[in-house]
């Protein structure tokens, strides 16, 4: 299998360009749902290489418990700079195996506690909090999804803007946006080189929710200005920042591209486009990425059983 | 009792209010025994938990076990409960960002800027839809 098998380590670089170019150019549904399948797939595919390198470095290892025939010359050829390789996998696989434990554990636990803190209020979908912190939140899970918002941040929004507001959160439920946002930070933990679709995700999910409640409220501009009105108000709060990320920040980019045009939907991107061009890019680095892992984990499979004595 | 004057009997639903005013001016969830202690002792400790219990029926009041009994609070103060009980919960997460899609991120002092610059230079009434 030759180099291949490292391939999906890298073939997620290939996904940068529509990772850049999609939150300006294709519509933010089209985009989450793209770049959350790309970052899926990317990033089992570099697991599983992982998972084959490891094999090879674990049988190095002096007692270990897999079959002795695993350390044999034809096994160790099958990946290059086995000694290396394997070594190396060995720590890295169970970073990406710890991190994605240790996220899924949190992601649980913050649900579970959010649900546990509401458990006395009468079980409305809308979770009214008497609090001096401007916030507000969709919560999905428990006995039922609920919108969490504080009396503080609904005092400074006008009614059609406090609608917005609840749109914008009842859209986060209705399509499970916490389902991509957690795909995507998970690949991010799986390989490092997917982070910037982390970031762009976690982007057009918001951008998704706005223009589903633009639609909701049939005005852009209530959107746009709830928005607004929120992140002012909330702004020094100090546990509400998403730091590291270049200038301008996502508010304003979702203010700006509420207040213009709405984006087009279409099935998908023009092919001669630069948005058009990065969306092939990446589907043909997902392509290979899968490619390349199936016919690494097969001929891993078959040299394996080939030297395991029976 | 032989020495009182029998006291004059009292209604159940000026019991639970009583009973609920009471369980208002503790600082928090309070128990059984410390809403008989404030209303005096004049109730015996039995009729305080029937009289809870009838307010807990009526969604009045919500109790938790503690220990071996149970704590009590108004219901009106549910919600005030709830959410500093949900800051305890945002408080402790660094990035909560991770988990809970919430509605709006911090700005950076160039986004405020730019944020009001975008509010403020829009027409207010133009607002053309698809």
């Amino acid at each position: 299998m030759g180099v291949f098998v490292f391939l999906p380590l890298v073939l997620p670089l290939t996904a940068w360009p529509v990772a850049r170019l999609a939150e300006q150019h294709l519509h933010p549904r089209t985009a989450t749902r793209l770049l959350t399948g790309v970052a899926a797939v990317m990033a089992l595919c570099s697991t599983v290489c992982l998972a084959l390198a490891m094999v090879v470095g674990t049988a190095q290892l002096p007692g270990n418990p897999l079959p002795d025939g695993w350390s044999d010359p034809e096994v160790r050829a099958a990946v290059p700079y086995d000694e290396v390789a394997g070594q190396a996998a060995i720590p890295a696989l169970c970073a990406v195996v710890t991190a994605c434990a240790r996220e899924l554990w949190r992601h649980g636990r913050v649900r579970r506690r959010a649900h546990r803190a509401l458990a006395g209020l009468p079980g409305t979908s809308v979770a009214v909090l008497p609090d001096a912190v401007p916030y507000a939140y969709a919560l999905p899970g428990g006995r039922r999804d609920r919108v969490v918002v504080t009396t503080a941040l609904l005092a400074c929004l006008e009614p059609a803007e406090r609608r917005a507001l609840f749109a914008h959160e009842r859209a986060h439920l209705a399509a499970r946006h916490h389902r991509f946002l957690l795909t995507v930070r998970l690949a991010a933990l799986a390989n490092p080189f997917l982070r910037p679709l982390r970031t762009a995700v976690s982007y057009t999910a918001e951008r998704w929710a706005d223009e589903a409640a633009a639609g909701a409220v049939g005005s852009r501009r209530t959107v746009a200005t709830a928005i607004g009105k929120a992140a002012l108000v909330s702004r020094g709060t100090p546990a509400a920042t998403l730091a590291g990320l270049a200038a301008p920040g996502p508010v304003p980019r979702r203010v700006a591209a509420l207040l213009g045009p709405a984006p087009a939907v279409r099935r998908r991107p023009p092919v001669f486009t630069s948005v058009g061009l990065a969306a092939w890019g990446a589907a043909v680095g997902t392509a290979v990425s899968v490619m390349s892992s199936a016919n690494s984990a097969v001929t891993m499979f078959l040299v394996l059983k080939a030297a395991t004595p029976l | 009792m032989a020495d009182h004057p029998r006291p004059r009997r009292r209604g159940q639903g000026e019991l639970e209010a009583l009973v609920l005013s009471a369980l208002r001016t503790a600082d928090g969830p309070a128990t059984a025994g410390w809403v008989q202690e404030h209303l005096g002792g004049d109730l015996a400790y039995t009729t305080v938990i029937t009289i809870l219990t009838r307010l807990l029926d009526k969604g009045a009041v919500t109790r938790e076990r503690a220990g071996r009994s149970f704590v009590w609070t108004p219901a009106a103060d549910q919600a005030g409960l709830a959410a500093r009980k949900m800051r305890k919960v945002l408080d402790a997460e660094s990035d909560r960002e991770a988990v809970l899609a919430s509605f709006v991120t911090g700005l950076e002092p160039d986004d405020e800027r730019l944020l009001r610059a975008l509010l403020g230079h829009t027409p207010a009434d133009g607002d053309e839809e698809d």
